[in-house]
């Protein structure tokens, strides 16, 4: 992160060849329509309190952030040309790019960033929130420079400024409004290298090129036109005939990715998830009778085959996890930590030891399970976990519901014994790790946080140190202790990193350039050859 | 109509070819749905013998086609689960949501049916309120909410199912009280001073039993499709195996690997049309018994 701070200007996301330098070859043309999926449909369109997928696919085409991040996670200049963090962490400032101009002609300045700071980033949006608490004050000496100065440090801040990350609004149309009201949000007006043309409900939203881009010929299609297709059999023919030209987020089953993946005409690609860094983990209720019995927690450990869960349920778009931080965090990734190899002879000792003998029938005690009511995918993962732990004596019972009785029963009432689920990571564990372990959560019925009810002393004290803690490699100790904690004791256990995937004409280059790039705008994209089918 | 000359239900004649069982075994198509029938429940009392494991234990090779393994001679779904295992262990399960569910309709449509028709007035009128409450809401959706507020396993689907299915069988249950209500024989059982209990048990349920027969082999039919819908929707139990779950978890792979899905959907379509063509045959046979032909 310091190397990052000490950026300059020079550096510029560019249009890159592909890997085999193909581009030579084929004639790059400019303008166009891409039509993409769009699934499901976005409630609004604009990133400030609802952090649902599809809003932040379209958004990021329209709102340019402050960085975009590439494929190591290093924030790279979008609409700050540069930035420094002081030595003590305490004050951060970004060098604005000169000459922008919101879609609705207007210059963005540094007011733009300081107001959204002030009433998106610090008030209302859901994950930046405690990220941005520690900003005291927000100062603009002039239109092109913004300090941010704060009681403590707090770095993963530089892991947010994204344009879905840390939304800037245009002050001049949201001061003194209603933020979470105004009409604005629904037919949004951003700096980013596509306009906000027209949402027809439930069939597509259309964006145009915007012709002021502050990025010199960016960006080269003159449309994108987002359509919902709700079911995925039609997704799917619809991206075989080549009405849609690029479909990120797993827009069809696994089993057909692998079909579409064999088409010469179609990309199926896992990059440009990194940002997100999507973790499948497993639950325990530390408070069941069984389970909170370490060694139990361990057995269930070295039962589960990762390796085959992956290959088996996920078709192999997932990879197994060793630690609650994705490897792809790589700065805070710490590989030598204790592992749970795939070994049933140890689970069973294991459970021996903790005095849950095998029955005449072969069994030991009884767990159910609930799983994350995401699709079948999940389904399968608790139908896996089922078979599995049934080889080591623990008979599971599967129950299913919808997602409001999941959270319920999971994050209010603590009424499970064990629980998968999956959680974004993001570049910094402080933004979606720890929220697993931090007993600070415990009690406030928040989705997605401290599921298992785990309390240790140790873990949150470091946890609270690394928010506030200006020092880079200071932090990476703290968490690299941390791991190592959550990992002995097991109170959630990491099962896969998993992959999302998209699916893209192969007639397109710069479609993925980036480690956000869903969540970021399509302005490298463009045609090599006049598409097929339209 | 002319008065049933039998009071309770015929005891076994010596000619066989006259009894209800020797008429319908002359038909082909309520034949071929008996041996159907029997087909589906023999795989049901032999899934044990036959197939021994779990069957939804991750068995072999996933998205096995069938005979590409002699092991696996119906192939595997995408989690390596044996397909032929599943429809023996499925049948169970479908055969006993579908018997059960028709027997809870059973019971509140011929109990609802029966209060309703012979006692008529202010009972008719309130228990037929109910039962149209019931029919103005499409049995499905209806099921659909029950299971999901309940959780879905094989209790609550069965309840489901049974619960919501009852309303036709009710009206059909009272149509035929009614009318036996007023016949000669019940009139003069009244006469006689049998008490009401002994009159409906006695006397006209059993002359009223044909069409109940008839639309108990639909219900269970229905019963059977109504749980495969469930599982398709992924309200199924996913603790066991059935015929409808196994669709659904195939509904995935239905463009690379039909037979996972088509497999079990061929066993909910014999399973139903046995129970139609049974259904069918007994409808012919039992209007037909007053008439000597």
């Amino acid at each position: 992160m310091a190397a990052a701070a000490a950026m300059t200007a020079a550096v510029v996301v560019g249009v890159l060849p592909g890997p085999q330098g193909s581009a030579v070859a084929q004639e790059a043309r400019q303008g166009g329509t891409l039509s993409i999926i769009l699934q499901p449909e976005p409630v609004t369109l604009t990133p400030s309190t609802n952090m649902a997928q599809p809003t932040q696919v379209v958004a990021g085409n329209i709102f340019d952030g402050l960085v975009t991040y590439d494929f190591e996670l290093k924030p790279k200049p979008a609409l700050a040309e540069r930035w420094e963090v002081a030595p003590d962490g305490l004050t951060i400032t970004f060098h604005l790019r000169g000459g922008v101009k919101w879609h609705d002609g207007q210059p963005f300045s540094a007011a733009d960033v300081k107001w959204s700071l002030e009433n998106v980033w610090k008030t209302i949006h859901p994950r930046n929130k405690s990220l941005f608490e520690n900003v005291t004050q927000v100062d603009t000496p002039d239109d092109a420079t913004v300090i941010l100065r704060l009681s403590k440090p707090s770095l993963p801040i530089l892991s947010v400024l994204n344009g879905v990350g840390a939304p800037i609004l245009p002050k001049h149309l949201y001061e003194g409004t209603d933020v979470l009201n105004n009409p604005y949000n629904n037919k949004p007006v951003g700096t980013g290298p596509f306009v906000f043309k027209e949402w027809k409900r439930g069939e597509y939203v259309k964006l145009t090129r915007n012709p002021d881009y502050w990025e010199a010929g960016k960006p080269h299609l003159d449309r994108l036109l987002f359509r919902m297709i709700p079911d995925a059999a039609a997704r799917a023919a619809a991206i075989e005939k080549g009405e849609i030209q690029y479909a990120p987020y797993n827009p069809v089953p696994f089993r057909d990715a692998e079909r579409l993946a064999k088409l010469p005409r179609l990309k199926v690609d896992t990059r440009g998830y990194e940002w997100l860094s999507p973790l499948l983990y497993l639950d325990f209720n530390v408070e069941n009778q069984h389970l909170k019995d370490v060694r139990v927690r361990r057995a269930i450990a070295h039962a589960i085959d990762r390796a085959a869960l992956a290959k088996i349920v996920w078709f192999g778009y997932a990879k197994p996890a060793i630690s609650p931080v994705p490897s792809s965090l790589v700065t805070f990734h710490n590989a030598k930590l204790p592992q749970y190899p795939f070994d049933v002879k140890k689970a069973e000792a294991l459970l021996d030891e903790a005095g849950f003998k095998r029955d005449a029938n072969g069994v030991r005690f009884t767990l159910t399970h609930d799983f994350l009511p995401y699709g079948d995918d999940y389904r399968r993962t608790g139908e896996f976990l089922k078979q599995a732990l049934k080889r080591v004596g623990i008979e599971v019972t599967i129950r299913s519901q919808d997602s409001a009785a999941f959270i319920k029963r999971v994050y209010v009432d603590r009424d499970f014994d064990f629980a998968i689920s999956y959680n974004n990571a993001f570049p910094d564990p402080q933004i979606g790790v720890v929220r697993a372990f931090w007993s600070g959560w415990l009690g406030t019925g928040t989705p997605w946080t401290n599921g298992s009810g785990y309390r240790n002393a140790k873990a949150d004290a470091l946890i609270q140190e690394a928010g506030v803690e200006g020092d880079p490699a200071k932090r990476i100790a703290q968490f690299n202790e941390f791991q190592d904690i959550v990992l002995g004791d097991v109170p959630s256990l990491p099962l896969l990193e998993l992959n999302f995937f998209s699916v893209y004409s192969a007639d397109l280059e710069g479609i993925v350039e980036q480690g956000d790039q869903v969540y970021s705008s399509l302005k490298n994209a463009r045609f090599v050859d006049a598409p097929k089918g339209n | 109509m002319a008065l049933p000359e039998t009071v309770s239900l015929p005891p076994a004649r010596a000619n066989f070819r006259d009894t209800t069982v020797g008429r319908l075994l002359r038909r082909p198509s309520a034949l071929l749905g008996l041996i159907l029938l029997a087909g589906i429940l023999a795989m049901a009392a032999f899934a044990d013998i036959a197939f021994t494991g779990d069957p939804l234990d991750m068995a072999g090779m996933p998205l096995l086609r069938p005979g590409e393994d002699a092991a696996f001679p119906l192939g595997t779904d995408m989690m390596g689960r044996d397909l032929a295992s599943g429809i023996f262990h499925g049948a169970r399960v479908s055969l006993l949501i579908g018997g059960v569910a028709a027997l809870v309709s059973l019971v509140i449509g011929i109990g609802i049916g029966a209060l309703s028709g012979y006692y008529g007035g202010r009972i008719d009128r309130a228990l037929m309120r109910v039962t149209e409450l019931f029919q103005t809401i499409p049995p499905f959706l209806f099921t659909l909410a029950l299971v999901a507020i309940l959780q879905p396993s094989i209790a609550t689907i069965t309840a489901a199912i049974g619960i919501t299915s009852w309303s036709g069988l009710a009206r059909l249950v009272r149509a035929e009280v009614l009318r036996l209500r007023n016949s000669e024989l019940a009139q003069a059982s009244i006469i006689l001073g049998a008490s009401d209990a002994r009159i409906i048990v006695r006397h006209i349920l059993p002359n009223a039993l044909a069409p109940v027969i008839v639309s108990a082999s639909i219900l269970v039919a229905t019963a059977i499709l109504t749980e495969s819908s469930l599982s398709f929707l992924g309200l199924g139990d996913p603790n066991v195996v059935s015929w409808g779950g196994m669709v659904g978890a195939g509904r995935e792979t239905i463009r690379t690997d039909p037979h996972v899905a088509a497999i079990p959907g061929v066993a909910i379509v014999i399973a139903v049309l046995a129970l139609n063509l049974l259904g069918d045959g007994l409808n012919d046979v039992l209007s037909s018994k007053g008439e000597r032909r």
